[in-house]
């Protein structure tokens, strides 16, 4: 084995992995390379548009921006973990169907995950903390809109009771 | 079919659950087995002559499989604009000379990224620093230093393989003119004599980037024993860039497959044909391997595609009560080192304009620099953000001299539904007027415009007119319809998914027309080789012909399938409906045969045939081949989109802050097909207007881009939206698929012109140069204070 590898144990979307990589490589290269998770998306590589938001122990974090070693020992969820293994869509994932919030779709996992964190968080988000939210996210297609409407849903389906 | 089912509903989208479960392949996605990664090495300088290249450090590096440089490369040539009297002079990778900063002058293939970054650097380019020149009009003096010499003919255009008798010949640009236009119907000199008011403006729109989401990527893979290259690539148009593949490196256009990926984002920025996707197919066929390519962020901005800079000089003259009576309009486009689309450009920001208002006389003339910078192609509109921006200025500032109010000033000069434009083209459908009336309104325009000055608050509306598709090789889109055994249906059409909604929209159209619902619907989309012919739907080709074509595809299988029935029920077809998979009579619905039945019936009385749709439509039937681009005469569209934007801003007039308070974009696009996505393409304009005029920019010094990131060039986030209101306006457009038209270029033009009028109408300063910064916001009102 290269000694320069370094061995991690991480849980992605509830499975357990054991991977030997290089101290440099990046949580999005684990994902996308090793692991074949291929749903987080590059974009900038330099922190600024969220399109790698992944999830780390209920905390969204930009995966191009974290080193694969710090995420040993911990639960990694990425758009590949939110709907059930027998293809049932998350809650959230309904509704940016059921509000057309997506277009190329390039952004989408990330606003879904940094969304899903966001809303597991806070039990009843204002329009300033949804705002404040998606602002790591950057899209060029939807002109946030019917993104903002769909997550908007979700907190009223909530307040009423429904989920 | 009176009662629509399927259109004109908001559906859910076909591609969400692939994109929104991470399963949706994007080019980017595609990993094969032995694949080697390539990179580029970037010109550092704008304009140099090439003295040599000593690749051998580089090649020695392990891991690294083979370098290439303009030697291997030689000759080649492809251009977005290829034609006869403009041969193409793009070329993969630099032979003896660069033109622009981030130029290719060499690539490597290695076993993985970082090796192939790390041995771009031990590669040594001995240049020879020409003299520069960055301004089109400093470009166009005697004396300034030529960026081309001969443009020789190298590969035979697209007009001559389609039968253009006329051989493309070699010239040499003359002070760097690329290309020129000269419009001109009615008589200019007396219109401006009988004018009583005449007002000239000088307007500049920057370059700007398209900043699709997914950067460009190619994966490339030769089979040697086949000849044959499969290709996943980032694209607009698979029929164009198959082309291009098979022009640059002499591969016959079957041995080629473009297969689908989504694309993550276009708006014109992946529809020419780019240097690293002639090298990635290159390198992949020299060392039978697949290839990637990824470029980084920074190459994005610096060595792909940007939208041209336009400098506009506008004269108009009008009557005292506003009626438009001559125009003469002057455009400089800086094409950047290679013209690409640059001749098309200067071309439609007059042909978008035309179908809008009644100018009665016009004079347009174009002139496209080559300038030592990155060269630039079509964004979301072409050539139309900028010349509506220095009409739609101009014309509030008429309004202003003249004591009229710039929405009656738009009315009065307004075109007729049914009128035939100076080109030929007629409006069968013109919901610009009611779009005009109903943006008003909702923005409260009479109450609001020129009234809240003392509040640093200001209303200000915007027009613009937006081609349907127009001539454009390979002409045409066709599409096919099959029947299957259970009376669902298979759609075979080529127009590609890049976000805007063709998947879906094409679905609801063959339904509707079959009185199937969506999930009837099994849908082969984007790939050259299980779609037929495919024009594309870049230039907004794509619902008015590609969804013609899914239309006229599956009404002619409608048609067979009342045939069969009519001969089956011994009934007359009209007198029988399709729905839920049977065929029955209207009359008597309990009598009815399924699909499948009828299916079976025809395969057995018919030969064996098995009921398959086939449709095609072409964008503009008239004409064989493009119009002119240099006169501008000849029919261009079938329907034009149109859009009325106003919108509402606050001025900070200590910091030079904007804020815009609300946009209304009211568009007539035709019968929307998806009301979702059809808002969702209004909401994305009005976003991306809202950000020409007052954010972006390509910045650059001395042919560097300064802001190549997406920290420096800023694009809107969720803070800076404001309130959008979305009106249907539509007119029902006959000619279109279900009365549908273009809708996904149209409104971003109008929305730049409505900030920047509105923020004219908060501070009563003018200023013709967007974005409109905080600077560039707070300068002006200093000036405006000293005066």
């Amino acid at each position: 084995m290269d000694s320069s590898k370094k061995t991690i144990n991480v849980k992605v979307n509830g499975e357990s992995y054991e991977v030997s990589i290089k101290p440099k490589m990046t949580l999005l290269q684990l994902l996308r390379n090793e692991l074949g998770l291929t749903g987080t998306k590059q974009a900038c590589m330099d922190n600024s548009c969220g399109a790698c938001t992944v999830i780390v122990n209920k905390m969204a974090v930009k995966a191009c921006s974290v080193l694969a070693m710090q995420v040993n020992g911990k639960e990694v969820t990425t758009v590949e973990g939110l709907a059930s293994k027998d293809g049932k869509l998350s809650i959230l994932q309904e509704a940016f169907l059921e509000h057309s919030a997506f277009q190329c779709g390039f952004c989408s996992p990330g606003k879904l995950m940094s969304s899903t964190a966001m809303l597991d968080e806070l039990e009843n988000p204002t329009e300033e903390d949804i705002r404040r939210d998606m602002e790591g996210n950057l899209c060029r297609c939807t002109g946030y809109v019917q993104y903002l409407e769909a997550i908007k849903s979700v907190v009223q389906k909530r307040k009423e009771g429904k989920i | 079919m009176n009662e629509r089912s399927v259109v004109g509903k908001p559906l859910p989208r076909v591609d969400g659950k692939a994109k929104l479960t991470g399963r949706a392949k994007f080019t980017t996605d595609v990993m094969l087995p032995g694949m080697l990664h390539a990179k580029l090495l970037r010109s550092p300088l704008p304009h140099a002559k090439i003295r040599s290249i000593d690749t051998s450090k580089a090649e020695k590096l392990p891991g690294v499989v083979a370098v290439i440089t303009g030697k291997d490369t030689w000759g080649i040539r492809y251009g977005f604009v290829d034609t006869p009297n403009y041969p193409a002079e793009e070329r993969p990778i630099a032979e003896d000379k660069v033109r622009f900063i981030g130029e290719t002058v060499a690539a490597v293939a290695a076993i993985d990224p970082d090796t192939a970054e790390d041995a771009l650097d031990l590669i040594d380019v001995d240049y020879d620093p020409l003299p520069p020149v960055f301004d089109p009009e400093e470009a166009m003096k005697d004396g300034a230093p030529q960026i081309h010499g001969e443009i020789t003919r190298n590969t035979s255009c697209a007009w001559e393989d389609w039968g253009v008798a006329r051989k493309s010949h070699s010239y040499t640009p003359v002070n760097n003119v690329a290309a020129r236009v000269l419009v001109t119907y009615g008589d200019v000199e007396k219109g401006f004599a009988e004018a009583e008011y005449v007002r000239e403006d000088r307007s500049r729109s920057p370059g700007t980037s398209h900043m699709a989401m997914e950067p460009h990527t190619m994966v490339a893979s030769w089979d040697p024993f086949e000849q044959k290259l499969d290709v996943w690539m980032n694209h607009m148009a698979w029929e164009l860039k198959r082309y291009w593949l098979h022009k640059t490196l002499d591969i016959p256009i079957p041995k080629i497959r473009i297969h689908k990926t989504y694309i993550g984002g276009g708006f014109g920025g992946k529809a020419p044909c780019f240097d690293y996707e002639v090298i990635c197919a290159f390198l992949s066929r020299k060392l039978c391997k697949p290839i990637k390519i990824e470029l980084t962020r920074e190459e994005v901005f610096s060595s792909c595609r940007n939208s041209h800079r336009f400098d506009i000089n506008i004269k108009t003259g009008v009557k005292k009560d506003g009626t438009i009576v001559a125009q003469h309009c002057s455009v400089i486009v800086d094409a950047g080192a290679y013209k690409c689309s640059a001749p098309v450009a200067m071309f439609l920001s007059h042909a978008m304009c035309d179908p809008c208002l009644d100018r009665k006389n016009v004079r347009h003339e174009g002139v496209a620099v080559y300038t030592n910078k990155n060269f630039n192609f079509a964004r979301r509109g072409h050539g139309a953000p900028q010349m509506r921006l220095a009409a739609d200025a101009q014309y509030d500032q008429i309004c202003e001299d003249l004591g009229l109010d710039p929405v009656e000033f738009l009315i009065k000069n307004l075109r007729k539904k049914g009128d035939v434009i100076p080109n030929g083209d007629r409006l069968d459908s013109y919901g610009l007027p009611e779009a005009i009336k109903k943006s008003a309104e909702a923005i409260k325009w009479k109450e609001k415009r020129g009234k809240q000055r003392d509040k640093n608050r200001g209303v200000g509306i915007g027009i613009n007119g937006m081609f349907s598709g127009s001539g454009y090789w390979p002409f045409a889109s066709t599409a096919i319809v099959r029947l299957n055994h259970d009376g669902t249906i298979t759609l075979m059409e080529g127009d590609c998914e890049f976000g805007q909604g063709p998947d879906t929209t094409y679905c609801q159209i063959a339904a509707e027309a079959l009185g199937l619902t969506v999930e009837d619907v099994t849908l082969v989309s984007s790939d050259s080789e299980l779609c037929p012919m495919n024009y594309s739907n870049f230039l907004s080709g794509g619902m008015f012909v590609g969804g013609g074509a899914v239309y006229n595809a599956a009404m002619d299988l409608r048609e067979k399938l009342l045939r069969v029935a009519s001969e089956v029920m011994r009934a007359k077809p009209e007198d029988i409906e399709l729905k839920d998979k049977k065929a029955f009579l209207k009359s008597n619905p309990k009598r009815s045969y399924t699909f499948t039945e009828l299916m079976r019936y025809h395969i057995q009385k018919h030969l064996g045939d098995p009921l398959i749709g086939h449709g095609y439509k072409k964008a503009v039937p008239e004409i064989e081949f493009y119009p002119s681009l240099s006169k501008g005469t000849g029919r261009f569209t079938d329907a034009y989109g149109f859009t009325a934007s106003t919108a509402e801003v606050e001025v900070d007039r200590e910091t030079g802050r904007i804020r815009v308070l609300k946009i209304v974009v009211a568009e007539d696009s035709g019968f929307e097909i998806n009301t979702a996505i059809c808002k969702g393409q209004l909401v994305s304009q009005a976003v991306q207007g809202m950000s020409d005029a007052l954010f972006e920019e390509i910045m650059d010094d001395e042919g560097r881009v300064l802001n190549p990131n997406l920290v420096d060039y800023e694009i809107p986030r969720a803070f800076d939206i404001p309130e959008i209101e979305v009106i249907d306006c539509s007119d029902f457009e006959p000619k279109g698929p279900w009365g549908a038209k273009e809708i996904g270029e149209c409104a971003r033009a109008a929305v730049i012109s409505a900030v920047v009028n509105a923020v004219y109408d908060a501070t009563g300063v003018r200023v013709m140069r967007v974005p409109i910064t905080p600077e560039r916001m707070f300068n002006a009102l200093k000036a405006q204070e000293k005066k």
